[in-house]
């Protein structure tokens, strides 16, 4: 086997006290496609940016070429050859596709830009991935897998010895997909090392070589594709002690229907299907960015949405606003607390308010001492503790949390819509709110999670439907609910197996 | 679940020192310091009289500014505020009395067409998603366009005995304007402190995104918050046509930039969210006092202006700039 070109040995790194990676290591070699698999949150982003120099290691050593590199830059990392296609696009909207390409590393004559080189070599690279558009064209007009595309050829144009490509495939076309599958084995056979990162388990089965798996930010395998099954490699990323984390619950027999939609589509949703009963925690599964947001944003009228039946508690129609969404028992609390939850400036007891400031009509006078009473109620309840006239900015994440959750229980909602409400949240505080949601399904309530974290769906959700680019790919319910299941669901591991 | 705390730990009496951070308050002081030495240094300046006038000529700043503190807070801008008080010093003589001997009717016109221009920036801003700028400074070239197409270049005198009363009239001393504002100051003050509609207009300012989320209308509410803007501007219009007597085009410019000044003198920040009108009121008086002082000074108009200019630099460079940590 040839020398590794980049090597991470025994590398660890943390954010805040939370271990991502731990003692991580992983070979890149010429002429090898290497898969990274791993699930949300593994670890993956992390170990791609300490590759590329973009963030230290707190211990253990990056190798380049069999020498140690204290402290690798993004520029020594460049230098060396090694390139990296981001899953969020990098590119210029303005510029056009060639000065995309050569961004940063323009050939230049007497001190300006060589705009004939430019074009000359940008083209040998369009050629490559078969991008066959005016090189002249601002990147801003093309479809987002055509941008995927020139995202590449930018890497490809540096020539680079280690390719990393992070969820290259998410958002091409399956004629582009296989243009890029044609280019890396071109790429292998020139000796080039490859890091290849998919969710889609079919594509790696067809054109990996070797594929490390990351659990928890631990190796959980590093060995060669052949001769693996697709199932042996989803429980290589799954499967975790719940140990005391989840409340003990029972489920809620099966009750009526508060919510039907049939043929739901909003945004990158295409025709789904989806009930939601009273009592019962319903899960929203599946990779992230599959359209989870888009469901629950849809049906709570804050994105427009068609439906061809639908029913919200026996109210006919998708509602068509948010006010309206929340006269019909809606609550929603989003996944980016403070961008979309919370406003950060003002008070906690403010915060807690704000709805019912949004439902007060005409002009009608404040009631300070109700306000205050009712705040402490909640700040009780949800147990957060001290001076509430402090800025919410003020608390730390899982506080956030509970004060974006305590908002809405004034307003007592039938149906409540959370968007990965534990996302940043410290242990305890994780564990409060599954108390609180359980609560919530056994006083007859309706609660729809979407959550990137897989354990919470299998041990908090009475069924749990998962979703896997923009449609609903299955919705299992509590006999076959596992964390196998969802992953499988998550990533079609059934094709994967029929293709295979 | 933790124990219940009290009420004092949950909600902390105010102290005294948070009053000395308190922006508003600052203002305040500023103003008082600034009339005490000016009162000393110059002879005159003290006056009653003096003060009187310089309280009745912050009343048209004051007026104007309610309107911008409202849009300011709700996170946009209003630069039309100086075309409606034109539009509304030059309105009222162009509107028929209609047979009203107190004249109450064509200042209403004036007022509800003033609220009406407003709600059309609202319209732009919150339906057709125009960047408040870019909305309000078309409608201000608009609004000058069709003063100039109507009134031309001359002034036009008001018959009015309404106006002339609120421009003229000093009940127990103290000019109607200042009467006035101290009315439509203290609603606003309630309105922005203690009714829903206020939380949500700060709630606009600070998240627009939570704000929508949690269920509130924003485009109702920034379109109110904007008729709002040009039912004060109207306002300020009408009684500086009143104190004047006659209205000409260009008479609202300098209000433009005073209303902006007051608002961000009196500690509301400029990106939305927090503030009070509380503080644009000191803010107002400070900007009329300034005025005054340089007047006093004897220079030429250009320096004059520069002089202006420079000092609500300086005296925002001392305590208006934004904290950077958002």
């Amino acid at each position: 086997m040839p020398a590794p070109i980049i090597a991470a040995r025994d590398v660890s790194k943390s954010f805040f006290g939370n271990p991502v990676l731990r003692d991580v290591s992983i070979a890149l070699v010429p002429g090898r496609i290497h898969a990274l698999l791993g699930e949300n949150g593994a670890g993956k982003s992390t170990l791609i940016n300490l590759l590329s120099g973009a963030l230290p290691s707190d211990r253990g050593t990056i190798e380049i070429d069999g020498k140690a590199v204290a402290a690798l830059t993004p520029a020594a990392a460049r230098n060396a050859g090694i390139a990296v296609v981001q899953q969020e696009l990098s590119l210029t909207s303005s510029l056009s596709i060639a000065e995309n390409i050569g961004l940063g590393a323009y050939p230049r004559r007497y001190g300006f830009i060589d705009y004939g080189a430019l074009a000359r070599r940008a083209k040998a690279v369009c050629d490559m991935v078969g991008l066959d558009e005016s090189l002249s064209r601002p990147v801003g007009d093309l479809p987002l897998g055509r941008r995927q595309m020139v995202e590449i050829a930018k890497a490809l144009f540096r020539e680079p010895r280690v390719l990393i490509l992070d969820e290259p495939t998410s958002s091409l076309s399956a004629h582009e997909a296989d243009t890029l599958t044609r280019l890396l084995v071109k790429l292998r056979e020139a000796g080039t090392a490859v890091l290849y990162i998919s969710h889609r388990l079919n594509e790696v089965m067809r054109l990996c070589d070797h594929v490390t798996v990351l659990k928890d930010g631990v190796v959980t395998a590093d060995q060669s594709l052949a001769g693996t099954d697709a199932d042996g490699l989803v429980r290589l990323m799954v499967g975790r002690d719940p140990g005391d984390l989840f409340p003990s619950w029972t489920a809620t027999p099966e009750t009526e229907t508060i919510v039907s939609v049939e043929g739901f589509s909003s945004g990158p949703l295409k025709d789904i299907d989806l009930t939601i009963r009273r009592g019962e925690v319903l899960g929203i599964g599946g990779l992230v960015g599959q359209g989870q947001e888009d469901l629950l944003l849809g049906l709570y009228g804050a994105l427009p949405a068609s439906a061809r039946r639908a029913s919200f508690d026996g109210v006919p129609g998708i509602p068509a606003s948010v006010p309206k969404a929340n006269a019909l028992g809606l609550a929603y609390v989003p996944a980016d607390r403070k961008r979309e939850g919370l406003h950060l400036i003002h008070t906690i007891a403010w915060n807690m308010m704000l709805p019912q400031f949004g439902r007060a009509r005409g002009l009608s006078l404040r009631n300070r001492g109700k306000e205050k009473a009712l705040a402490l109620d909640l700040a009780d309840h949800l147990g957060i503790k001290g001076d509430l006239t402090r800025q919410v900015q003020a608390l730390s994440g899982g506080n956030q949390q509970k004060v974006a959750l305590a908002k809405w229980m004034p307003s007592d909602p039938s149906i409540l819509l959370l968007n990965d409400p534990t996302r940043g949240v410290d242990v305890e505080t994780k564990r409060e709110i599954y108390i609180l949601l359980r609560r919530f399904a056994s006083e007859g309530k309706a609660v729809v999670l979407s959550s990137s974290d897989t354990p919470e769906l299998v041990h908090l959700c009475d069924r749990v439907a998962v979703m896997r680019e923009g449609k609903l790919a299955a919705t299992l319910d509590r006999d076959g609910l596992s964390e196998e299941a969802i992953v499988a669901a998550a990533m079609g591991a059934e094709e994967a197996a029929q293709a295979a | 679940m933790s124990a219940t705390e009290s009420e004092t730990t949950r909600f902390p009496p105010r102290r005294i020192s948070a009053l000395l951070r308190n922006r508003a308050f600052l203002t305040f002081i500023i103003v008082a310091l600034v009339w005490v030495v000016a009162g000393f240094a110059k002879p005159g300046f003290g006056s009653f009289g003096h003060l009187r006038y310089l309280l009745e000529l912050a009343a048209v700043i004051g007026l104007v500014a309610i309107g911008q503190t409202f849009v300011v807070i709700a996170g946009g801008i209003d630069l039309s505020v100086g075309a409606i008080v034109t539009v509304s010093a030059v309105g009222v003589p162009l509107v028929a009395d209609l047979g009203d001997p107190t004249g109450t009717v064509p200042v209403l016109i004036v007022l509800a067409a003033a609220s009406g221009i407003g709600l059309l920036n609202g319209l732009g801003v919150a339906y057709l998603r125009v960047h408040p700028m870019i909305m309000t400074l078309a409608m201000a070239t608009f609004l000058q366009g069709v003063l100039i197409l109507v009134a031309g270049g001359s002034a036009v005198s008001a018959q009015n005995p309404l106006l002339h009363w609120f421009g003229n009239a000093r009940p127990i001393g103290i000019p109607a304007g200042v009467y006035l504002w101290v009315v439509v100051s203290a609603i606003t003050l309630v309105v922005l402190h203690a009714t829903p509609f206020g939380a949500r207009i700060f709630a606009i300012g600070a998240n627009p995104l939570a704000t929508a989320l949690s269920g509130v209308n924003t485009r109702t509410t920034t379109m109110a918050v904007y008729a709002i803007g040009g039912l004060t501007a109207g306002l300020a219009g009408v009684l500086l046509l009143g104190m004047n007597g006659q209205g000409y085009v260009g008479i609202g410019d300098p209000y433009l930039l005073a209303s902006i000044a007051a608002v961000v003198l009196g500690g509301t920040s400029i990106l939305g969210g927090s503030g009070t009108y509380a503080g644009t009121i000191p803010g107002a008086i400070l900007l009329v006092t300034i005025t005054a002082l340089i007047t006093v000074v004897n220079a030429s108009p250009g320096w004059r202006s520069i002089l202006f200019g420079s000092l609500i630099l300086a005296l925002l460079l001392f305590s208006g700039r934004e904290s950077r940590g958002r």
